[in-house]
């Protein structure tokens, strides 16, 4: 069963079009990457699948429902979160309390609630604010919860997104270049995360440039190009796929020239 | 024993300071100190005191919008005038009890910006501070030109002071604490909202809307609300004006108001629980200071705070966290 | 309801406020384009030029011309000291926009408070630059002056057009409108175009200021108005072209003449204010979309 259904996905700006026709498919309980070179259009891709761009044609379903137009927070509240590419921390706040804003949509409350202070709103900033941690232990950031968020160095950052992202519950979560930045270290920390947080159910797509990463850790892969997709399918299949070659690394005549 | 306490409370002390940071609770302290003087001395620094928590009033709501939800207003003295001319209107011409109309000119208050909010708040940066700019001048206009309810220029005198029913509160002493308990509560709801879900949604606005947004916060929703809570507290400070000196004229809430109280917001910290209260004292008291060069009053402030503005650009709480931790800019991507 | 001929005169009156608010409006849209603020305190340059004029033309006697000349020298003078010694310094310290707009509103009220304290605040006024009186069409009155400022608004545009796009300072301006971390690589003294768009906006403040003193009166206080209903046409035209920021201004002053022969004379800024409203909800990109910056 598709969790995520894109058909005949175009973007056109004026003239440049960034995503020609894109159909793809992501099972449910996958771990989906898209890659391609620089200006293949991938980010666009995201930022249409989760609201931040509106397409020009085509349709994006969710769980059998059709997203295309939804704001932003609205796809969210479906079970759609995503990461940014550069890094879009909350500062002024700390590691935890960044956690914290994502348990918003597991959470009820506004200003009526936030003044009267009854019993189940207590228990409910209470269990918050433990989740948070949990998330921040799960992810490796357990001794810094009380850091300002803005100190941590990049990587962490990074990091912190993620587990950000996950107390939003996600169904489906986008991570848009998460190993952008890191060291190899680093990247294996991450790589570890993500394969354990898809293990225990949800369903991770990913935009990525770092080919070890990708193929070390996604089930399955789509390669785009130009802004249209160039093909589909296995680590494998994709390392040795004539097409995604030359995309990469040009083709014999183009080296000669 | 009695040194054993106060080792106590030197210790509990500290790690509170940790997290407030020296200038706020030095701040309060001095604040403290000063409200103190000022009610055994009495005259004409009570009025400055009192003026004062009303601008502290003003200020919490401001912090709100601009410092919380980090957006620029800058024309919430327009909420000030209804409050103001709200209440004044409502006892003067209609009998109505002090406390009673300042209630109901917050409702309309709140209900004005609702209206006004709802569009206007779709805007961003100079656009936004330039629609709310002109959303004072309006009701400074309307104030101006509206002769028949507002008195104009000549101003609204007569209003009664605060009071519900056998209790009014006329004595300058009394005024004093009425204030200043009414500015705590402000407060209290100030930092009671801050540290809740609803003042995280707010405070991760300020900081990156996509990043809301990909949370699933209704940033719009937030922003109103915000937007509706400072107009409340806005509408109060008004109302508390009316009351407490008794007269209020179109000046009262123009231009001087927005730069005074953002001069305010800006020395005491934007986006902390008491910060615009802190400020709101500190810049009662500038004013005072001048006062002693007579002719040349107004051109010293404006020079003070241009000065300020020049080099210390984040405001003058920003000073405390100098020895602070700086943060790591990203390798890459920036 | 007014009559025909009050509409039309309205019209005539609106066009030559409206050309003056046109013209403090590109001043908006120079120092925007380059440098990104809103120089909030732009009706001051007005103000100053009206003041300046009338102190040489009545109280030293000097012939209008050359009081007119100087006072815009000697306004461009004070845009670009404040350009140096408080719009320059908070942005290399990087002050955020809310306290670099203060800042602007703050620079207002000194030179106020300094205007009141050197040249009283009564207001005052001089006679149109041709004496005599009105052109009469029919029943209709166009003043000289409203020729004047006709002629000598065209005169500006054509002039910094041609400053812009056959000067090099005026290329090098247009280039760090665009892409200022660009022109500054292609060695364009940044500095010194910023400051030269102060001077420019003051320049224009100064000369509308200057010419539309007669029609009505100069003091301290009018650089609110002035500033306000400027750069509401700046909003109108859409930050963009001079011809679309001078469009805009003619909008507001004929809308604006409009009201006040239905409404009163009272009320007119609370229409432009409602005006600015319309316009920045419906037509967030100006009437024009003009291709500046978008805030």
């Amino acid at each position: 069963m598709a969790l995520l259904a894109v058909r005949n996905l175009t973007k056109r700006f004026d003239g440049l079009t960034a995503n020609s026709d894109i159909n793809l498919e992501i099972p449910e309980g996958s771990l989906f990457a898209v890659i391609g070179p620089n200006g293949a259009g991938k980010t666009t891709f995201f930022n249409m699948v989760s609201g931040f761009l509106a397409p020009t044609t085509g349709t994006i379903e969710f769980d059998g429902e059709d997203i295309t137009n939804l704001r932003q927070d609205k796809i969210a509240a479906k079970g759609l979160v995503r990461t940014f590419q550069l890094v879009q921390l909350f500062k002024g706040m700390t590691v935890a309390e960044n956690v914290e804003v994502g348990f918003h949509l597991a959470t009820k409350g506004g200003v009526a609630a936030a003044l009267s202070r009854l019993s189940w709103f207590r228990r409910q900033e209470a269990d918050v604010h433990a989740k948070a941690r949990e998330l921040l232990a799960f992810v490796g950031l357990a001794g810094k919860a009380e850091q300002d968020a803005e100190l941590l160095p990049y990587g962490q950052q990074r990091l912190l997104e993620v587990a950000r992202a996950l107390a939003a519950k996600p169904r489906l979560l986008l991570l848009d270049e998460p190993a952008a930045g890191l060291n190899t270290h680093e990247t294996d920390a991450l790589a570890g995360v993500i394969q354990e947080l898809n293990r225990r159910g949800t369903t991770v797509l990913l935009i990525e440039h770092d080919m070890a990463l990708v193929t070390r850790i996604a089930q399955r892969i789509a390669v785009l190009d130009f802004g249209c997709k160039i093909t589909e399918g296995t680590p494998d299949e994709i390392k040795r796929h004539p097409d995604v070659i030359a995309a990469y690394l040009g083709t014999e005549e183009a080296a000669h020239a | 024993m009695r040194s054993n306490r106060i080792m106590t409370l030197r210790a509990s002390t500290f790690t509170k300071l940790g997290s407030y940071g020296y200038f706020t609770v030095g701040g309060a302290i001095f604040i403290a100190l000063l409200f103190a003087f000022v009610f055994i001395r009495g005259g004409y620094l009570l009025t400055v005191m009192q003026l004062a928590m009303i601008y502290g009033v003003f200020c919490v709501g401001l912090n709100f919008f601009m410092g919380y939800t980090g957006q620029a207003s800058f024309g919430q003295n327009a909420f000030a005038t209804i409050g103001g001319y709200g209440t004044a209107i409502l006892c003067v011409q209609y009998g109505w009890e002090p406390a009673l109309a300042l209630i109901a000119s917050m409702a309309i208050a709140g209900i004005a910006s609702v209206v006004v909010g709802y569009p206007t708040l779709r805007l961003r940066g100079h656009y936004l501070a330039m629609a709310t700019f002109a959303l004072g001048l309006i009701t400074y206009d309307i104030s101006v030109q509206w002769t028949s309810l507002t008195q104009g220029y000549m101003g609204y005198a007569g209003i009664p002071p605060l009071g519900i029913g056998p209790f009014t509160v006329e004595d300058e002493r009394m005024k004093l604490v009425c204030l200043m308990v009414l500015l705590l509560i402000g407060l209290w709801i100030s930092g009671r909202l801050r540290n809740s879900r609803f003042g995280r949604a707010l405070r991760a606005i300020s900081t990156s809307e996509p990043g809301a947004a990909a949370l699933g916060i209704r940033i719009p929703q937030y922003k109103l609300a915000a937007f509706v809570i400072a107009a409340l507290y806005a509408s109060a400070a008004g109302s508390l004006f009316a009351h407490v000196v008794g007269f209020i004229s179109p000046e009262v809430f123009g231009l001087q108001m927005v730069v005074v109280t953002f001069t305010m917001l800006y020395v005491g910290g934007i986006g902390t629980v008491l910060g615009p209260a802190i400020g709101a004292v500190i810049a009662s008291l500038l004013p005072e200071i001048v006062r002693s060069t007579g002719r040349f009053q107004d051109i010293l402030y404006a020079l003070v705070l241009l000065v300020l503005l020049i080099y210390v650009p984040k405001g003058l709480s920003a000073l405390s966290s100098i020895g602070r931790p700086r943060p790591v800019e990203p390798s890459t991507g920036n | 309801m007014p009559s025909m001929v009050e509409l039309v005169q309205s019209l005539v009156n609106g066009v030559g406020i409206g050309l003056v608010y046109g013209l403090i409006a590109i001043g908006f849209c120079v120092i925007y384009n380059a440098s990104g603020i809103v120089n909030f305190a732009q009706g001051v340059f007005v103000m100053l030029g009206g003041m300046f004029t009338h102190t040489m033309l009545v109280r030293l006697g000097w012939p209008i011309a050359v009081s007119a000349l100087v006072s815009i020298v000697l306004v461009a003078g004070v845009g670009v000291l404040v350009q140096i010694f408080i719009i320059r310094p908070m942005w290399r310290r990087k002050a955020p926009l809310f306290a670099i707009i203060l800042a602007t509103l703050a620079v207002q009220l000194l030179i106020e408070q300094i205007v009141i304290l050197t040249m009283g605040d009564q207001p005052r006024t001089y006679p149109d630059f041709t004496l005599g009186g009105p052109l009469k069409l029919g029943p209709i009155a166009i003043s000289y002056q409203l020729f004047w400022i006709l002629g000598c608004g065209a005169l500006m545009v054509l002039l910094l057009t041609l400053f812009f796009n056959y000067t090099r300072a005026g290329r090098a301006l247009r280039a760090c409108s665009q892409n200022r971390e660009a022109a500054a690589l292609l060695g364009i003294p940044v500095n010194a175009m910023l400051m030269l768009s102060f001077a420019l906006s003051a320049a224009l403040g100064a000369a509308a200021g200057i010419l539309i003193t007669p029609t009505q009166y100069t003091a301290y206080s009018v650089d609110g108005p002035f500033g306000t209903n400027g750069f509401i046409a700046a909003i109108i035209g859409g930050f963009g072209s001079a011809p679309a920021a001078l469009i805009g201004g003619v909008l507001l002053g004929v809308v604006q003449s409009g009201a006040i022969v239905v409404v009163g004379a009272g009320y007119k800024n609370v229409v432009a204010l409602t005006i600015l409203l319309i316009v920045l909800l419906f037509f967030p990109q100006g009437v024009f979309h003009g291709r500046g910056k978008r805030a």
